[in-house]
């Protein structure tokens, strides 16, 4: 399967994911689940940086439209995507990571340094999100908790998507 | 010149980068002035035709539910039929009955010198959330069905939002569940009072649990129990009065100089499994505005 018509199959399952299955499951006011961002991270290393971003808001925009909260998610979404090359850069190694392995996985970084990459970008995403969603430092506490709880819910529901799909390719 | 554009192209992504996060941010602010018709929300054809689908598939799972709030409401209402009052015959008792009658037909206004004030119409719930600091209720009837914004809208325990846009077939309804003091997005009171006092104070959300809100402004002087029934007030032209908003759970009193409860109340609707709700269609608000209106602009 081609790389783009991957990505075009992920960027439907995720949406519909997030919209039909995710938004609906009520653990607790401080932990919401959020997954489609997993899209802007398992774009290919070598997709240009401005492409990044579009795709981001594009993604964003998408959920928006569905969740009614006008701007709020595409604005995380383009946060995470312009960060996104900076931290990739950070974690690789000495001359990038293998050219035949296009895409972030476990294989192509390495257990590790894929779980860090995951975890510093969820992180930074729910952080733009929910100050955005909330507004203003007033409830500092319940901002700080909702945004560590919504961030370790998120990060076990993706090492269990990547652990469920990753291929050996 | 050359200068400029070799320093705009070093930092293309970061120029580019800013753009789009002034054009999310454009978006947020301008999508949160109240009563706005947005079109870029559920209520557009592509996502409200989908939610639709998915309500066709999920609604049965809440049959049951949904047949025991309608039963019990059909109920309700059939203890407020003419029929069901007895009438004692004697010559010289004059029994009043509890309800007016009118015209069946819907088209509103005048039935002998009464007017009908309030017309309620059925909407489906096909979208609804509640773990949102801001929750949107997405409903099956729009504009060509007679929905304006901001209409009030109950369900058949209580109060449950207003209207806040519309498209031909779908509306988006701002929840009860709404927080009050979180983004700029709205303030979203109900005005109530208690039952047994007549004392009128506001109802908010305050974001932590979608089963309970806030009852403020009732003065420390009233003697107020846990289970005691808060109503809608009737203040406002979104709700008419009696409406149960919810009942008392716990009360408290913020800090020792302050003059008002903060009255923790259990909302009377159950927003986890909304399927049926009436949008309230106040008909005589148009002329009390335009009344209002008049005098505004003589007196300026």
């Amino acid at each position: 399967m081609s790389i783009l018509l991957r990505n075009i199959i992920r960027f439907v399952l995720l949406l519909l994911l997030q919209v039909f299955v995710l938004n609906k499951i009520l653990v607790h006011q401080l932990v919401s689940l959020e997954m489609y961002m997993l899209f802007i991270l398992l774009l290919p290393f070598n997709i240009p940086r401005p492409a990044v971003m579009l795709l981001g808001l594009l993604m964003g925009l998408s959920l928006d439209m569905f969740m009614n909260t006008m701007g709020i998610h595409a604005f995380a979404c383009v946060f995470m995507a312009y960060l996104r090359p900076f931290i990739i850069n950070i974690l690789s190694p000495q001359g990038g990571f293998e050219t035949n392995m296009k895409t972030p996985s476990m294989i192509s970084m390495g257990v590790s340094q894929f779980v860090t990459y995951i975890s510093i970008l969820v992180v930074l995403h729910h952080m733009a999100l929910f100050t955005l969603e909330v507004f203003g430092f007033g409830n500092f506490g319940y901002l700080l908790m909702k945004i560590v709880f919504s961030s370790i819910a998120s990060l076990i529901l993706i090492v269990l998507y990547e652990l469920l799909f990753f291929s050996k390719k | 010149m050359r200068n400029l554009i070799i320093f705009l192209r070093r930092y293309f992504n970061f120029f580019l980068f800013l753009l789009l996060e002034v054009i999310c941010i454009v978006l947020v602010f301008r999508n949160n002035n109240f009563q706005k018709t947005a079109y870029l929300n559920s209520a557009n054809n592509v996502s409200g035709k989908l939610y639709d689908r998915y309500n066709n598939v999920q609604y049965y799972f809440h049959l049951k539910a949904t047949n025991d709030s309608l039963v019990s409401e059909n109920a309700r209402l059939h203890n407020l039929l003419r029929s069901s009052f007895d009438s004692m015959l004697t010559s010289n008792t004059v029994v009043t009955d509890t309800i007016r009658l009118y015209s069946d037909d819907t088209l509103h206004r005048v039935v002998g010198t009464q007017l009908r004030r309030y017309l309620y119409r059925e909407a489906k719930v096909i979208n609804n959330s509640v773990n949102r600091p801001v929750n949107y209720i997405t409903i099956h009837r729009g504009r060509l069905q007679g929905i304006r914004p901001n209409m009030g809208v109950i369900s058949p325990t209580g109060v449950v939002g207003m209207v806040r846009s519309v498209s031909d077939n779908y509306a988006v309804v701002l929840s009860m569940l709404a927080k009050s003091s979180g983004s700029a997005t709205s303030n979203f009171g109900v005005s109530a009072r208690l039952i047994k006092g007549k004392e009128t104070g506001t109802v908010y959300w305050d974001g932590a649990n979608p089963g309970y809100a806030i009852l403020r402004d009732i003065p420390r002087s009233v003697k107020v129990q846990k289970g005691d029934t808060v109503i809608t007030s009737g203040f406002s032209s979104l709700f008419p009065e009696n409406i149960p908003v919810g009942y008392i759970d716990e009360i408290s009193v913020s800090d020792k100089s302050s003059t008002a409860f903060s009255i923790r109340i259990k909302l009377a609707t159950n927003f986890y499994n909304l399927q049926y709700v009436y949008v309230i269609d106040n008909l005589l608000k148009d002329e009390q505005q335009q009344l209002e209106d008049s005098i505004y602009s003589l007196t300026k």
